[in-house]
């Protein structure tokens, strides 16, 4: 017999019928025409099975105990147990846990990535470029954008990049503690110069200025030249010509950027591609060398004293010029290998911002921290939640099959019973 | 409990106890007093084994037991929730039974009649346990749960998931067919 899925109205008779056996099984009269229902029905119940008194007592310390101790029942099945239970309770702890990492994970990257973006889009605006470079790519001036200040721009054949010369210039305290550019220079010849403006208090030009000088001297850089004036008033300034290993430059900027009672009022990197003029020197000692060798061998096949002065005069111009084409590669290894770096401190009498390495902890630092931290995690609130969004429909429409099929399977266990 | 319970022994004393909040163990406790052979019975007429009987009986109480707070009574009322659990439980228990192939014994269909029992309410009773006994199990799980767990037309289609004209004329029909079957033995 099929269970009715649906309602159908009910037949009098049926109800009828239901009624009186409701009625005999209350202990109510009923109707003669139900006598034979009812004595069914009495019948029926009369056939109840009854529990056995030791199986009452069993269960009423069970209860008692609340099923603290364990159950023959349920440890008839622990398997079973564990995986109802166990399984969607561990399901679901993995998946938070992945969720939350996850969340973590895309919050601390993005945070990083977001930061060093937006440092680069917000501080630093674009400038033309400084000087030509003697060549077509390099002596026209290029805007670079602030995302990729340095990038290297192909050739339609494939040529070498040629990096045009360029500058980023930071000012303001939007340059306070930013990192120092570092072009790409694999393969290339490039000419890095920077220059920095800072403020500081006119009776700490001196202190400024000796911090200056132990910065250089710990990264073995130069100071070409160097002036610091203090009046001992309201004014003063220090200028300083550097030159420091082009290594090193990041290293200097940041350092100096940094600078005790200094603050950063503007910052500017350049860059200079000099690998055409480097290459165009070198192909013009080499011919220069091979001319000699070539005027050296006519020297001595000369016969003539006229051959002999003609070719000594070329050979004083060969010579001539292989000293300047040696010259102006070793002027282009200096220029590569060290940075110039122009440094200009001005006196400011507004209120110098604390030492960056004092490690002071105040009330706002602190309201900034605790905001950090809640901006974190609602973040990884949020990730973990569109994360495990997913998850939560695939566990919810798994139970919901897994339990049609194991009502199904009941169904199924009891019509073949 | 506004049901009638007239069945199982113990009930008296959970009638005139003061209501409690759902799920809290004075309520689980007196359901259980009085339902606890009302469920074994109903186990026990569709299993037709005492001893699987008892387990079943004992698993769907612990059942109900950790999940008393999940008790929702928008949903109906608690003997045909704890009902529920021991149905769900019984028929884990079939379908066991149809894994491991495992032959039960069944118990004989069949009692032996008192002697102080009439000649003619002793045939009828041999005709009804019969009649029972060929009953396919849904047919004789209606009959369990009506005549000898005691529950309501009411409770017996919110048992089996169906609405209560169902339910009822679901039972209608199995009378009709063990007063059939009656009166053919007969």
């Amino acid at each position: 017999m099929r269970l009715l899925d649906h309602d159908e109205p009910m037949d009098p008779e049926v109800a009828a019928s239901l009624d009186a056996i409701d009625a005999v099984l209350a202990g109510e009269p009923v109707g003669a025409e139900y006598a034979e229902l009812a004595e069914i029905a009495l019948l029926l119940s009369a056939e109840r099975p009854q529990a056995r008194p030791a199986f009452a007592e069993t269960m009423d310390e069970r209860v008692a105990r609340r099923f603290a101790s364990v159950a023959p029942a349920a440890a008839r099945k622990p398997g079973r147990r564990w995986r109802s239970a166990g399984i969607w309770e561990a399901a679901g702890a993995m998946a938070a846990g992945v969720a939350v990492i996850v969340g973590i994970a895309i919050v601390v990257g993005g945070h990083n990535g977001t930061s060093s973006e937006s440092s680069s889009a917000a501080q630093y605006s674009s400038t033309s470029a400084a000087s030509s470079a003697g060549s077509a790519a390099a002596s026209a001036p290029a805007q670079r954008s602030a995302s990729a200040p340095h990038r290297a721009q192909n050739s339609a054949a494939g040529a070498p990049a040629a990096i045009a010369p360029a500058a980023t210039t930071a000012s303001g305290s939007a340059a306070t503690g930013s990192t120092a550019l570092q072009p790409p220079t694999t393969g290339r010849k490039v000419v890095q110069s920077a220059q920095l403006q800072l403020a500081a208090p006119p009776n700490r030009i001196d202190d400024v200025a000796q911090q200056v000088y132990d910065v250089i001297g710990e990264l073995n850089g130069i100071v070409n030249s160097s002036t610091v004036t203090q009046t001992g008033g309201s004014d003063g300034s220090a200028n300083f010509q550097l030159s420091v290993p082009s290594a090193s430059l990041g290293q200097a900027m940041s350092r100096l950027s940094s600078l005790n009672y200094a603050s950063v009022l503007s910052r500017t990197d350049a860059s200079q591609d000099v690998t055409d003029q480097y290459g165009a020197a070198q192909r013009a000692l080499s011919d220069a060398r091979a001319l000699r060798t070539s005027l050296l061998g006519q020297l001595a096949n000369a016969t003539t004293t006229e051959q002999v002065d003609s070719l000594k005069a070329q050979i004083h111009d060969a010579e001539a010029s292989i000293s300047s084409d040696e010259a102006t590669l070793a002027r282009l290894n200096h220029q590569v290998g060290f940075s110039q770096l122009a440094l200009d401190i001005s006196a400011r009498s507004a209120p110098p911002p604390a030492p960056h390495h004092s490690g002071g902890f105040g009330i706002g630092r602190a309201a900034h921290d605790a905001g950090r931290v809640l901006t974190v995690a609602a973040g990884v609130a949020l990730i973990a939640l569109a994360a495990l969004t997913p998850v939560a429909l695939v566990v919810a429409l798994l139970w919901w099959v897994g339990s049609a099929v194991r009502r199904r399977r009941r169904e199924q266990a009891l019509d073949s019973a | 409990m506004d049901h009638p319970l007239v069945r199982s022994e113990g009930v008296t004393e959970t009638l005139t106890a003061p209501p409690s909040a759902p799920g809290s163990w004075e309520r689980f406790e007196s359901l259980y007093r009085s339902s606890r052979d009302d469920v074994y019975a109903y186990v026990c007429t569709l299993l037709r084994d005492p001893a699987a009987a008892e387990d079943v009986t004992a698993l769907a109480f612990e059942r109900a037991y950790r999940r008393r707070r999940t008790f929702d009574r928008r949903r109906g009322e608690e003997r045909a929730w704890l009902f529920g659990i021991a149905r769900n439980a019984a028929l884990d228990e079939l379908r066991r039974r149809r894994r491991v192939a495992t032959l039960v014994g069944e118990p004989s269909d069949v009692e032996p009649v008192p002697d102080d029992e009439g000649a003619e309410v002793a045939l009828r009773r041999t005709a009804v346990q019969a009649a029972l006994a060929g009953l396919p199990a849904r047919e004789r799980e209606i009959v369990a749960l009506k005549f000898h767990a005691g529950l309501t037309n009411a409770e017996l289609a919110r048992v089996l998931g169906v609405s209560e004209s169902n339910a009822g004329t679901l039972l209608y029909r199995t009378m009709e067919k063990l007063r059939t079957a009656c009166n053919a033995t007969a």
